[in-house]
């Protein structure tokens, strides 16, 4: 049995693992060596605090505490600077031009011209997403 | 001991996560016993695939879901 599922509202738990992840591709860099390397073992990796605090031999409230202070900074500079919150808006926006594309593109009296300048500008959002 | 994790790949500002069965002791060598399923954040609404049988399967032969594998199982209805 393969479950596929398709929820719309998920638990709070994964939303904040995505949303720390995404904070982390932005800011990641400005955080201490340190922090950088837990949080990518936790949010990416999926290792519990005493895992980490055994891979750096360093307490689990060490890890806790590196933890939150990192997530700390992330989303102070989230608060002052927005990348995160411009790049959904960014994100989802360019998804309903695609979609909107899309279905221009398979309409059935769309001529040739038309269509190879909608793929144009298709190309264009691809770049957009890299 | 064997444990069930979420794992990301792919690029960045694009999470994506596998869920993966992978020998505790050697987490981060990127290496997995076996994927099992997915789970997309980034799809509208996101979206979770988790072969069933086979997490059953590693379940009951002893393998640890960690705490958000453990609640995306509830999730899909496996635990």
């Amino acid at each position: 049995m393969t479950a596929l599922l398709f929820c719309g509202k998920l638990h709070s738990m994964f939303d904040k693992i995505t949303e720390i992840s995404l904070l982390h591709d932005f800011y990641g860099q400005l955080l201490t060596d340190r922090q950088q390397q837990v949080m990518k073992l936790y949010h990416e990796e999926n290792l519990s605090l005493s895992e980490i605090a055994q891979e750096f031999g360093i307490s689990r409230q060490g890890v806790h505490d590196t933890l939150k202070s990192a997530e700390k900074t992330l989303t102070g500079y989230e608060t002052k600077l927005g990348l995160v919150t411009k790049f959904k808006k960014t994100d989802g926006a360019v998804k309903k031009i695609d979609d909107i594309i899309d279905r221009m593109i398979s309409e059935k009296n769309i001529d040739k011209v038309s269509k190879n300048k909608l793929n144009s500008i298709k190309k264009i959002i691809d770049e957009i997403n890299e | 001991m064997v444990k069930i994790r979420l794992k990301r790949i792919g690029a960045k500002k694009k999470p994506f996560y596998r869920i993966v069965v992978a020998d505790g002791r050697a987490p981060r060598d990127g290496k997995f016993i076996e994927e099992i399923g997915y789970y997309n954040p980034l799809a509208d609404p996101a979206e979770i695939k988790v072969d069933g049988d086979k997490a059953k399967k590693w379940i009951d032969d002893g393998a640890r879901p960690t705490e958000t594998v453990r609640s995306l199982f509830k999730k899909a209805g496996i635990l």
